[in-house]
């Protein structure tokens, strides 16, 4: 089992968040006596290795872990607890086994503890399937789950399109409780700031909250250890998801799938013997120290990096074979360096592999694609290369990604061409699609152009695609994408310039902006020390953005270190994924 | 003054008792021997009824008998004119939850509480008992145990869960000499034990045996349990008073009394003593066969607390204690211990003597602990005035102390300060420090506003700092009972003005209330003063209020709340009703509509149409025809798409009701003529490899499979573009490999697309030399240079890469192919000639 985040270096006590998501899970696992078998949703497997290692479990008595699947559980333990997200396909799944256990009249206690609470529809399923008399029910209230020193994470997969496209808001809900819960240890939040729809009702929710609760729990009586919330609606940049990330991390994420804070990689590829063929798990956050230091780097600098760092370790070595009266402090010194070099393998195996992707022509000839479209100057070329690539039909999700693009920079696509590339895609793909291209029509991905286009207001104002960028010494945020700046991060910045409600371009972007000050609360101490933001992205952050906030982060006048919270870790394809609604494929 | 206070304290062995007067009575004309008596504990109210097993004279009363209830300090609380049936009242004793049980002799069990109102719950002890009539009673602070006329032993053991239970059949012919209760928390076993004296031994009955205890101590004639359960005080037949453990095992004392006549009364003063009432004396004996007497004329009931026995006789309170360490260091005659210095050093400095300094000086070394005791004697004392002299001797010392713990201090001046409060007569609750202690101040506050102290309670829990929420709630309550004459708005000001002195109170608990007292306005209107979502809808929803319970839910935002709503008013409300509480609401709306397409398609289609949208009745329908994709292992070859295709073709014609939805209501008739074609195919072909398929894969399958004329079917009937059809073919072509067939295709016409998608076709397959044919004709050289560099032709890209002047290409082709140095020479020198001429 990985070793857990290092989460000592964070701005706050993270630690203390994690800490106490172990003591909770431990409590639901007590709460059963006796030894028990745990009966896990797989989603949830991922999360929670961020938050306990497995001896964990057996420190409770879990004698076995299972998944919650269509099988029944091969175990005679008489005790199950079945830890889910609240999900009516999982309730169905857990009806069956018990409804199994009762015809094989087998005398066992159930106990079901939902992540992160108990819901109503849940409850009526296991009523309807007539199981619920039989269970325990509780919660495992696991809001946030740290992913690294500056990274949280609610890991609910579908909040964008739930939001916008089913208008259910439950994770809204749930990340009005998640800040609340961090308010609870480390103080009420004074200043907030917000962009887009989803962001005010959030806000809405918390004041909410707050109200309902007017005895402060000791913990916010003290001075608030975070000074800014900073909320942003990811509908009002989807821009930035639908582009190629170019950061090391970013570009790991794309080819390669990050999937809670790990890859899993092809032994092959990181240089293991031929026949082994279990695939290798990666952890990737900041306590691998050489990672810490490549992930936020644009990739074309990467292997410059490894190379000079390669360099510096041969030319350690051969001072010391060559030189005879070493000292023992300088042997002890190398070989201290010498530490690093699994790191330096690890990450020279994975930069390897990632090149044989970026330099095929098709990833260069996307990447310009792309490039045009977010210039949003030429859009007869762009019209053609989006048409090109249904036309070939390319991944229905990658043509998807330019066809947003195209979309969104020109507010909406002329009416003949909307109906023209919505019946290419369904003549390429399928008609099953007729569905997928309802959702983006209603969450306002791929629209009907019914205004006039400001993209490129949007763009000069916000200075999205600046003049001067480089890739190796960056001065600006663009390095991220190559040459354009996250519209996301771009807010971010105007957030904290103090200019928020009075832009005039802020108004350009979709959805309310709001501030709001808490009265009650007393200003950040003093001007010498750092402040913290929370930055929350509703609907999903991508690696490329978080990386741009760091590298403000470590700006000269930058007195703000970033936390970013999220609904969800994104890409592009992940998030799409979320929108594709094919019913020739369910149940 | 210090001696006459020891002056007045009794020696037993080698401690002291006292005994002081709480309160003289403020009753009148109240007879406790005419009388049955019922005492609660921790200073608790009196019960009284006249005694119907005794020859009285009545006197200027009525012939009917009453209830009467009273404080400690003789306070009538209520008067209730004693009417209940069931026989005659045997036993009546206070639970912990401080209200009256009236044990009757058919078993019943009547609760009173202090105001005298009879509790709607009615306890039984059941048949059985009801047939053979109870004889006698024991009645502890949870639960009870009778003993019926026929000598069987039932008991409510908890009477927070009042079953009547059997205990075991002890089998005897007579009535035992006496019984006694070990209540469950006293026992090893958890459940409760009862022992009867029976002959010369004692039985021990439980709920499923009795057991011989096999003592010859007895006959037993009393039996009393020591408040911690560990000791049993028995007195048997020849007069002697023994103590024993409860388990019989070890007899701890023995004192012979002159009486064979066993006392009326037997009680525990604290664990040390033991008090035995005869008529007109009462008797303390202590561990060691040491006693006292205290003579009485008049009759008194005992009281036992948990750190001595109150004693009630017709004109006082009394409470008789063993005298606490701390005063007894003080105020010990001769005392020389350094509390006692340095009360004596606070009377030397009233007299502003020198004296005073000097006994400081005495005990500094143990000044601190001076103070301890000064401080905990005050503690001990019910009267004012000593308590603050007390107090002063600690303030006093404490100045010349340097690490003293001050919140000591306050905190006996506030724990007096309630006490004294409560012990006023008014009040009438003697509440020593110990028992105040045992009791918690939130259970003194809880009895409190069960008597209708809400106001002191209030200042208490203020004082204390403890939550007001349960005082204001409560005194909430008893006003909307109490008010049922006054209109709601004013009610409601009133009501208003006091909870919001509790920030966060729940004035859903209160609205609750409301609403069960018929009162539904005012519950409405106390609703909108809470701020908890979670608290309103539900009782809303209780309230018959659904469409409002619905709203605030929304408004709340809490996603898991609008569902129980929605719940509620689908299975509370018709189906048009339902629909129309719904359809105004775009969050209950759209959850609605989450569930239903899961759970409820036939609803969710009605709903649709029922609002006038044809459009989302469709999507249902759609929905439908593809589970029948599903089954698609079982199709043999040519299924018959029927039921399908007519479920296609209705969502067709739905979406065609709206303007807005003619894209899709087209897009759905080509699916069906795209399934039907594809039916046909499969036919033809008896393979079943084209259903589900998109239009363009179908068009590749046709080409493929060499089927050219249905490809150009397709591409008519679907109008499909040149450029699609062109891909498609050339992809389709070079996968089957029919490289004559693609060169001749792209000599039909220039083809829309270019030559490249040939080229990359060519290249995909691996057939290097086919591709050769297009790359020359491509007319971009970049493009050119791409394609050779992808089939390894260095020389022929670098070529093509100097003609387009892209020096980018260049020296990614470098990069590319940079392990061949010579290649890598080549590159440098094409781009040194590049520049150059870009230069120049």
């Amino acid at each position: 089992m990985a070793q857990l985040p290092n989460l000592d270096n964070a701005p706050i006590n993270i630690s203390a968040l994690r800490e106490r998501a172990q003591k909770d899970l431990g409590a639901i696992l007590d709460s059963m006596r006796g030894k028990k078998v745990l009966v896990l949703d797989p989603q949830l497997s991922g999360p929670l290795a961020l938050i306990a290692q497995t001896s964990l479990l057996k420190e409770h008595a879990v004698e076995n872990l299972f998944y919650v699947s269509a099988d029944p559980v091969q175990s005679e333990c008489k005790n199950v607890v079945y830890l889910v997200r609240p999900q009516m396909a999982l309730m169905r799944q857990i009806a069956a086994h018990i409804q199994q256990d009762n015809q094989r009249q087998l005398q066992k206690n159930y106990a079901v503890f939902f992540m992160p609470r108990r819901t109503i529809v849940c409850e009526k399923v296991l009523e309807e399937e007539g199981v619920l008399a039989n269970i325990t029910i509780g919660e495992y209230p696991l809001y946030f789950i740290p992913f690294d020193e500056d990274v949280l994470s609610l890991e609910l997969d579908n909040s964008l399109k739930e939001c916008k496209v089913d208008g259910d808001t439950s994770s809204l809900w749930y990340l009005a409780r998640a800040i609340t819960k961090l308010q609870e240890m480390y103080g009420v939040i004074p200043h907030i700031q917000g962009k887009g729809k989803a962001a005010a009702q959030v806000s809405d929710i918390l004041s909410r909250m707050q109200r309902e609760q007017p005895r402060p729990p000791p913990a916010s009586a003290r001075l608030p250890e975070i000074d800014s919330l900073i909320l942003i609606d990811r509908q009002v940049d989807i821009v930035t998801p639908m582009c190629s990330q170019l950061t090391y991390e970013g570009l790991i994420d794309e080819f390669l799938q990050i999937n809670n804070g790990a890859v899993e990689l092809d032994p092959i590829i990181m240089g293991a013997q031929q026949g082994t063929t279990k695939k290798v798990k990666v952890p990737l956050n900041s306590s691998d120290k050489l990672y810490r230091e490549l992930r936020d780097l644009n990739f074309g600098v990467v292997g410059q990096v490894l190379r000079q760092k390669a360099t510096s370790m041969k030319q350690d070595y051969s001072d010391v074979t060559n030189t005879q009266n070493q000292s023992l402090s300088d042997v002890k010194e190398f070989v201290k360096k010498l530490n690093a070099l699994p790191e330096m393998t690890r990450h020279t195996n994975i930069a390897q592999h990632l090149s044989t992707f970026t330099t095929k022509p098709s990833f260069l000839s996307r990447l310009s694609v792309e490039q045009t479209l977010v210039e949003g100057q030429s859009y007869d070329v762009s019209y053609e290369c989006v048409e090109e690539v249904i036309q070939r039909q390319e991944p229905l999700i990658s043509v998807l990604r330019l066809l947003i693009l195209l979309s969104i920079t020109n507010n909406g696509l002329p009416k003949k061409h909307f109906d023209y590339f919505r019946r290419e895609v369904l003549h390429s793909y399928g008609f099953e699609h007729l569905f997928t291209l309802n959702n983006l029509e209603k969450s306002g991905l791929l629209t009907k152009q019914e205004m006039k286009n400001n993209w490129q207001l949007i763009k000069k104002g916000l200075k999205l695609v600046p003049e001067e960028s480089s890739d190796v010494n960056p001065t600006d945020i663009s390095y991220v994408f190559s040459g354009y700046a996250p519209l996301s991060i771009r807010l971010v910045q105007c957030a904290l310039q103090n200019d928020w409600r009075q832009s005039e371009l802020l108004r350009l972007l979709p959805g309310p902006t709001f501030e709001r000050f808490d009265k009650n609360q007393v200003g950040p101490a003093g001007d010498s020390s750092r402040l913290v933001a929370l930055v929350i992205f509703i609907g999903g952050v991508t690696f490329a953005e978080i990386s741009a906030l760091r590298f403000l982060s470590a700006q000269e006048g930058m007195k703000y270190d970033f936390i970013v919270a999220t609904t969800k870790l994104i890409n592009g394809q992940n998030l799409l994924k979320t929108f594709i609604d094919d019913p020739s494929a369910v149940h | 003054m210090a001696i006459s206070i020891a002056a007045e304290w009794n020696e037993l062995y080698n401690r002291f008792y006292r005994k002081q007067e709480i309160y003289t009575m403020c009753w009148k004309n109240v007879d406790l021997s005419r009388h049955k008596v019922a005492c609660a504990r921790f200073g608790g109210p009196i019960a009284i009824i006249r005694d119907e097993s005794k020859m009285v004279q009545l006197r200027a009363e009525s012939a009917r008998a009453k209830l009467l209830i009273f404080s400690s300090s003789g306070k009538l609380l209520s008067s209730v004119a004693w009417d209940r049936p069931g026989g005659r009242l045997i036993s009546m004793g206070w639970t912990d939850e401080e209200s009256l049980l009236c044990v009757m002799h058919d078993g019943t069990v009547f609760q009173y509480n202090y105001r005298g109102e009879l509790s709607t719950s009615q306890l039984s002890l059941g048949q059985e008992c009801w047939d053979q009539g109870v004889a006698d009673c024991v009645i502890w602070g949870t639960g009870l145990v009778v003993l019926t006329e026929k000598n069987q032993l039932f008991s409510i053991p908890d009477l927070e869960n009042p079953q009547a239970i059997k205990l075991a059949d002890p089998h005897l012919e007579e009535p035992p000499h006496c019984f006694a209760v070990i209540e469950p928390q006293y026992t090893l076993s958890g459940s409760l034990e009862v022992l009867i004296a029976v002959g010369s031994t004692v039985l021990m009955v439980d709920a499923d045996s009795v057991q011989d205890q096999t003592v010859s101590i007895g006959p037993l004639q009393k039996m009393t349990l020591s408040p911690n359960g560990n000791f049993l005080a028995c007195f048997s037949h020849d007069g002697r008073l023994l103590v024993v453990t409860t388990d019989f095992s070890k007899t701890l004392s023995e004192f012979t009394t002159e009486s064979a006549l066993p006392p009326e009364q037997l009680v525990w003063c604290g664990v040390d003593s033991v008090l035995l009432y005869w008529e007109e004396m009462l008797l303390m004996v202590g561990p060691y066969g040491d006693f006292v007497k205290y003579p009485y004329d008049e009759p008194v009931v005992l009281i036992p607390e948990c750190d001595g026995v109150r004693v009630l006789s017709n004109m006082y309170m009394e409470f008789l204690q063993r005298v606490p360490d701390s005063t007894v260091s003080i105020f010990k005659i001769g005392s020389t211990s350094p509390a006692a210095m340095l009360y004596d050093a606070l009377d030397h400095f009233d007299k502003r003597s020198a004296k005073a300094d000097e006994n400081i000086r005495l005990i500094h070394d143990s000044l601190a602990d001076a103070v301890e005791d000064c401080i905990d004697a005050a503690g001990q004392e019910y009267d004012i005035a000593q308590q603050r002299t007390l107090l002063r001797a600690a303030a006093y010392g404490r100045a010349f102390c340097r690490k003293f713990h001050r919140d000591r201090f306050q905190d006996m001046c506030r724990t007096l300060r309630v006490l004294n409060a409560v012990r006023q007569f008014e009040i009438g609750i003697p509440l020593s420090i110990q028992q105040f202690k045992e009791l918690t101040a939130p259970v003194l506050i809880a009895r409190l506003v069960n008597s209708h102290r809400h106001l002191l309670a209030l200042r208490i829990s203020e004082y204390l700092d403890l939550s007001k929420e349960v005082v204001l709630l409560h005194w909430s309550c008893e006003k909307i009972k109490a008010a049922s004459d006054v209109p709601d708005p004013a009610l409601l000001d009133v009501l208003v003005e006091k909870l919001k002195l509790c920030p966060g109170i729940s004035y859903a608990t209160v609205a609750a209330d409301a609403h069960q007292n018929g009162r539904q306005k005012l519950a409405a209107l106390l609703l909108d003063y809470e701020p908890r979502a979670s608290e309103q809808v539900p009782l809303l929803t209780s309230m018959g209020e659904e469409e409002r319970a619905l709203v605030k839910a929304i408004e709340s935002g809490d996603t898991d709340l609008v569902y129980f709503s929605i719940f509620h008013n689908w299975r509370q409300q018709t189906v048009t009703e339902f629909f129309r509480i719904i359809q105004g609401k775009p969050l209950a709306r759209d959850l609605f509509i989450s569930y239903a397409r899961q759970n409820e398609p036939e609803v969710l289609k009605k709903f649709y149409m029922s609002i006038g949208q044809p459009q989302g009745a469709a999507e249902v329908l759609l929905r439908e025809s593809w589970g029948y994709s599903q089954n698609l292992e079982q199709r043999s070859g040519s299924a018959l798409q029927g039921p399908r295709l007519k479920l296609i073709e209705q969502a067709s014609e739905l979406y065609a009701h709206t303007k807005e939805h003619t894209f899709e209501s087209k897009a759905t008739e080509e699916q069906a003529k795209l399934l039907k074609l594809q039916q046909e195919l499969e036919i033809a072909t008896g393979q079943p490899i084209f259903v589900d398929s998109s239009v363009s894969d179908t068009i590749r399958t046709c080409i493929s499979l060499g089927n050219h004329r249905t490809a150009q079917r397709i591409r008519v009937e679907f109008k499909v573009p040149d450029k699609r059809f062109y891909w498609l073919k050339v992809f389709a072509l070079a996968t089957a490999k029919q490289w004559d067939a693609l060169e001749k295709f792209s000599k039909e016409k220039k083809p829309p697309i270019g030559f490249k998608p040939f080229v990359e076709a060519c290249i995909e397959e691996g057939a290097t030399e086919e591709a050769l044919k297009y790359v020359i004709k491509l007319s971009d050289p970049h493009e050119r240079a791409e394609a050779y560099a992808r089939m390894g032709m260095v020389k022929e890209a670098a070529e093509a890469a100097s003609q387009a002047k892209d020096s980018e290409l260049l020296g990614r082709l470098k990069s590319t192919f940079g392990q061949n140095t010579a290649a890598g020479a080549l590159f440098d020198t094409l781009r040194d000639r590049l520049s150059l001429t870009g230069g120049g």
